[in-house]
């Protein structure tokens, strides 16, 4: 495994793809730019329903906001990880073996992990907490956990340039 | 429950493979060097364009910026054509061997800024 990685990253690098996001003057930037977009839309959909959640916006049933963040978040996330694997592509074995990006990818394993596994807890607390009532302990945690997952991700998305 | 994930988290967690690689952060700017000489190999890509310049001592990877503000800047991939002479001052990595970032490069008379 560990001897196969470097090659399939090796092919990956060296596929047309690849060599054509390097290649063009602009590839390599639209994808840097969107992945950025995507970050706003997706990181802001994770903020407001992980902030409902947690008890701000009470006045608000947690079903209205919670829904359609979610999808915002979902959408955001495809946009990050298209965008995300073109840049990855491009310099797929230095990006791969970078200390930073190894903690990055565990990172995101792990919130989408929270975010399925917590999924239907959610969904369920959702329908029946009304405005004005705390949702259950554990969904709370998961939505610490989300937030907590997320903004980490992103640092070391940018601390990748660094080490 | 959680604590398999959170023993799932470690195990990602834990660099599997610990190779050379190649970050911004690891440049010397504390130790400035000029390295001149032809240009023997030119990659004009994104996110970084790259040369290689034959000094008497040995061949520096130098690396440039990304191809976008070379242009912009007047540092097209013809200003930068194999066999010119190439000066460039810049930062030796301190991480891979042979390899620099130049800050600016001298080309045919013409300095080009790449910060």
């Amino acid at each position: 495994m560990l001897h196969e990685a470097p090659q399939l990253l090796m092919a990956l690098e060296q596929s047309a793809f690849a060599s054509g996001i390097r290649q063009s003057t602009w590839a390599y930037m639209t994808a840097n730019v969107g992945h950025i977009l995507a970050l706003m839309l997706f990181i802001s959909a994770v903020a407001i329903m992980d902030a409902r959640l947690l008890g701000a916006f009470a006045g608000t049933p947690p079903g209205g906001v919670v829904r359609p963040a979610r999808r915002c978040a979902a959408l955001g996330l495809l946009l990050m990880a298209l965008t995300g694997a073109a840049l990855f592509s491009a310099e797929a074995t230095h990006v791969a073996s970078n200390p930073v990006f190894q903690i990055k990818a565990s990172l995101i394993g792990l919130g989408i992990l929270n975010a399925v596994l917590a999924g239907r807890l959610i969904a369920a607390a959702v329908d029946r907490t009304p405005a004005f009532t705390p949702l259950p302990t554990p969904v709370r945690a998961c939505a610490m956990l989300s937030l907590s997952i997320w903004f980490a991700t992103a640092a070391c998305g940018r601390l990748i340039a660094y080490f | 429950m959680r604590k398999s994930l959170v023993l799932l988290g470690l195990a990602l967690a834990i660099p599997t493979a610990v190779l050379a690689h190649h970050g911004w952060g690891s440049y010397d700017a504390a130790n400035p060097i000029t390295v001149q000489g032809p240009i023997e190999t030119l990659k004009y890509e994104n996110p970084h364009a790259q040369i290689t310049v034959k000094t008497p001592a040995k061949v520096w990877i130098v690396t440039l910026a990304p191809t976008s503000r070379m242009q912009v800047r007047g540092a097209p991939a013809e200003f930068l054509a194999v066999g010119k002479t190439v000066s460039a001052y810049g930062y030796p990595s301190t991480v891979e061997k042979d390899e620099m970032r130049a800050e600016r490069i001298t080309v045919d008379g013409k300095t080009i800024e790449l910060r």
